[in-house]
């Protein structure tokens, strides 16, 4: 395999995330925080958002359709969904999220359902690429992981 | 002082330190438990509130922080966070996504140690740590650990008693600092022994009224000083329920006092208005202020409340509720030296040399013996100096009594006094540098200002016993009583309402206007009512008021305040510098009440330790600093007796002695220069 190049695929990858916003420097203090001890955390902690999230999303879809309106209950969701965001360093979906919390306080409807589906197609696109991500790394070995989570 | 290591459970802490996290976002909780395992702490996760409390209630030794978030579905975060406070007294620090202002005071004001907001960062969690001794330590006075906690509070003042070799050249006070760091740590120990394990800064406070303090004096007196111990002291008290805890902190916070006019008798030239070295002065106005509010005469809220409006200066509030805050904002007020938690504590002030007053012109009649006022050089409110020793009523045990006395001759006092001062407008008795001068309250011309405040505090001062014979303490003419001699006047008017302590809200005059007064926990007792008098900046509120106002207000706002401060009390008692807020809160009527207070600490100074070297002055000075040591430059501010007349707020106080240009014009209500211990732009 050429090891090399995947690992130039990966280090591309990774700052095409940063570059467009996907990620922000939480993703850094993730990888720093990954080690001989933890060698897969960042993509354990990733894992994790990616499973949670998505119930996330659909309880606020559930709560957007009820009536009337538990916009309360509304920002509760997003805030919670904006908290693991910006844990895993999910930059765009915390700044939509803040948004949508925006629309809840100002009981705003139409503005939340827009939000919803908003961070659902961020969260598509982020849980893809960092799948890629992932997928990629595995490839090169825990060796390499190690060395790529540095960069 | 005990090591951190105590508070750890370790000899490496905080290295394992036991830090257990709540939240329910499974990725946050991963996150931060790496973060956690990284920083070599050892950490456990849960995902519900509820569990995370039974494991608590279970076994509270094992966690020493507790991190929780605050949106969890089946417990409100911040209903965890009292929860966790009140049974198992653990520092709890709140985390949540989102950072409005308005939560993170929420988690502030339910007793939140720090408020993390997220995505949390290693940097943050690096320094949890500090929580948990800061809790440990600085919580809990009678700590029976390693007198940790003693040491941490008797550290302020060691801290402070540092600050005041430096600047007191007298090498009798070094003597006697060590002395008292000696009998501090005698005390920690003794204190440590005996003390109540279990007590932590919920324990009630003790109202030093002015009754109880005489006889805390008294029992002092008689002991002398160098062996006043706090257990023999309540032996020689008598007073059911008073406890050794009790009689310690105050014994501390007395001693302080006394340091404070020992040092500032040694840097106070000229009583009068001559700021002296200005650090000395400065403390030494501050140390009227607290003398007062030592000798209970000033509730210090009922001071701080006189402070402000005597200083008309909104900002500074001088009260500090908390000790902590109080003390340090004391002696940012000073300027010179941070004092660093009290203010003199004052003994009873309320023995007023006359001789002392000499100085202090005699202008106004209604100062009685106050002497006038007008030989004070530059309106440094010499007395207000003392008289901010007055108001520093360091833990309402001062207060209360000064107030009270200070309200008996509201009138007389502030006309007296206030004129020769050069106050200006704003009210901001700051006397100058001999604080020993109750005069310089008289200084403050009684139309400039404010030093009553007015506002509420009648209630307050009412609380004091009219009478505060001076008893405990005997005016020995000492020039540098210069405040006594007001305090004497205070005596006189028993019934006078020397401190116009501007009503709890405006008691802030003492306080700083910056947060500093923020309800620590020692605070919160009198928070409560208090509130505004604590936090409030502009409670002082008083640059409003002219002159004249404080007059009539006075009384009222005397009693209220009075009332208040007794009702803070509890706070009050725990912060000394709250105390000096007050410092003068007199009612304009009576100036002479809030002399005597002045004297009275002075005098008492004298009493107490023949051998000490302490002047007067050193107790204003003091007191000044208690005041929160208003900067140099205001020194005004500090006089913390804002008292009508008699009060000299304790920016005066301080202000004056350090320096007379400004000390004036900040007690006047030049704002400009004196750093705001008190919150007082300077402005009266």
């Amino acid at each position: 395999m050429d090891y090399s190049n995947l690992r130039r695929q990966i280090t591309f990858m990774k700052k095409s995330f940063f570059d467009q916003g996907y990620l922000d420097e939480q993703f850094h203090q993730l990888e720093e925080l990954q080690d001989e001890s933890s060698p897969n955390f960042v993509e354990e902690v990733v894992v994790l958002f990616l499973k949670d999230s998505p119930r996330l999303l659909s309880n606020i879809e559930q709560t957007i359709g009820k009536y009337p309106q538990d916009f309360y209950r509304l920002d509760s969701l997003v805030h919670q969904l904006k908290g693991s965001g910006s844990s895993i360093g999910a930059v765009r979906m915390k700044n939509e999220c803040s948004v949508f919390k925006a629309h809840c306080n100002d009981r705003n409807l139409e503005g939340c359902r827009r939000s919803l589906q908003k961070m659902k197609r961020e969260h598509a696109t982020l849980k893809q690429k960092l799948e890629s991500y992932f997928q990629l790394l595995r490839q090169v070995g825990p060796r390499e992981h190690a060395v790529n989570s540095r960069n | 002082m005990a090591p951190p290591e105590e508070a750890g459970g370790g000899d490496q802490f905080p290295v394992g330190m036991k830090v257990l996290v709540v939240d329910d976002d499974q990725t946050c909780l991963a996150v931060l438990k790496r973060m956690l395992i990284q920083c070599r702490y050892d950490a456990t996760t849960c995902s519900q509130a509820t569990r995370a409390l039974a494991m608590l209630r279970e076994n509270r030794g094992a966690f020493d922080v507790i991190i929780s978030d605050v949106h969890m579905p089946d417990m409100n975060g911040f209903r965890l966070l009292e929860l966790v406070g009140l049974e198992m007294d653990l520092p709890v620090i709140m985390m949540s996504a989102d950072s409005r202002t308005d939560l993170v005071m929420k988690g502030i004001k339910h007793g939140a140690c720090d408020y993390l907001i997220k995505p949390v960062r290693m940097e943050e969690l690096k320094n949890i740590w500090q929580h948990v001794v800061r809790k440990k330590f600085g919580g809990n006075k009678e700590h029976e650990h390693s007198g940790s906690l003693d040491d941490t509070d008797r550290n302020r003042p060691t801290n402070n008693d540092n600050e005041y070799a430096s600047s007191a050249n007298d090498g009798a006070e070094d003597s006697w600092k060590s002395q008292k760091k000696k009998r501090d740590k005698e005390e920690d120990d003794s204190e440590l022994e005996s003390g109540d394990p279990s007590n932590n800064s919920k324990k009630p406070r003790v109202v030093w009224s002015v009754e109880l303090h005489q006889q805390f004096v008294n029992a002092v007196n008689h002991l002398g000083i160098d062996k006043a111990v706090p257990k023999k002291i309540l032996e020689l008290m008598n007073v059911p329920g008073l406890t050794r805890e009790n009689v310690a902190s105050h014994l501390q916070k007395f001693r302080l006092y006394l340091k404070r006019i020992a040092q500032h008798h040694a840097g106070m030239g000229n009583p009068y208005g001559v700021p002296a070295s200005s650090a000395q002065v400065a403390s030494l106005g501050g140390l009227d202020f607290q003398a007062l509010a030592a000798s209970g005469q000033i509730p210090p809220q009922a001071l701080a409340a006189l402070q402000d409006e005597l200083l008309g200066r909104p900002t500074n509030n001088l009260v500090l509720p908390g000790r902590d805050q109080s003390s340090l904002r004391l002696a940012a007020v000073k300027g010179n030296k941070p004092h660093g938690e009290q203010i003199a504590f004052g003994q009873p002030i309320y023995k007023v040399q006359n001789n002392s007053y000499a100085a202090l012109p005699q202008n106004s009649p209604a100062v009685g013996r106050m002497p006038s006022f007008s030989a004070w050089p530059n309106n440094k409110l010499g007395m207000a100096d003392s008289m901010s020793a007055l108001g520093n009523v360091n833990n309402s045990q001062n207060s209360n009594i000064g107030l009270h006395e200070l309200q008996q001759q509201p009138d007389t006092m502030l006309s007296g006094t206030l004129h020769t001062l050069d106050v200006k407008p704003s009210g901001i008795v700051m006397p100058s540098q001999s604080l020993n001068t109750f005069p310089a309250s008289e200084g403050l011309s009684p139309n400039q200002n404010p030093l009553i405040v007015p506002s509420q505090s009648s209630g307050y001062l009412t609380g004091i016993p009219p009478s505060m014979k001076p008893e405990l303490v005997l005016p020995t003419s000492q020039s540098s009583n210069n405040l006594l001699g007001g305090i004497d006047l205070i005596n006189q008017a028993s019934t006078s309402q020397p401190f116009i302590s501007s009503h709890g809200g405006n008691l802030s005059g003492l306080m700083n206007r910056n947060s500093n007064v923020i309800p620590s926990q020692g605070i919160s007792n009198f928070q409560t009512g208090n509130t505004p008098y604590l936090v409030n900046q502009n409670s002082m509120g008083m640059g409003s008021k002219p002159p004249g106002v404080l007059k009539t207000e006075s009384t009222d706002s005397l009693n209220q305040s009075y009332g208040y401060v007794n009702h803070m009390d509890s706070g009050l008692l725990s912060s000394q510098s709250k105390n000096a807020q007050f410092g003068f809160l007199q009612s304009p009527n009576d100036v002479t009440g809030g002399w005597s207070s002045l004297q009275n600490m002075d005098c008492f100074r004298n009493t107490v330790g023949p051998s000490q070297p302490v002047s007067s002055s050193s107790s204003f000075h003091s007191s000044n600093a208690a005041l929160g040591k208003l900067p140099d430059q205001g020194r005004g501010k500090n006089l913390g007796f804002v008292g009508k007349g008699t009060c000299i707020p304790n920016r005066f106080a301080v202000d004056e002695i350090e320096s007379p240009t400004n000390s004036l014009s900040h007690s006047i209500g030049s704002s400009g220069d004196i750093p705001d211990m008190f919150g007082f732009s300077g402005q009266m």
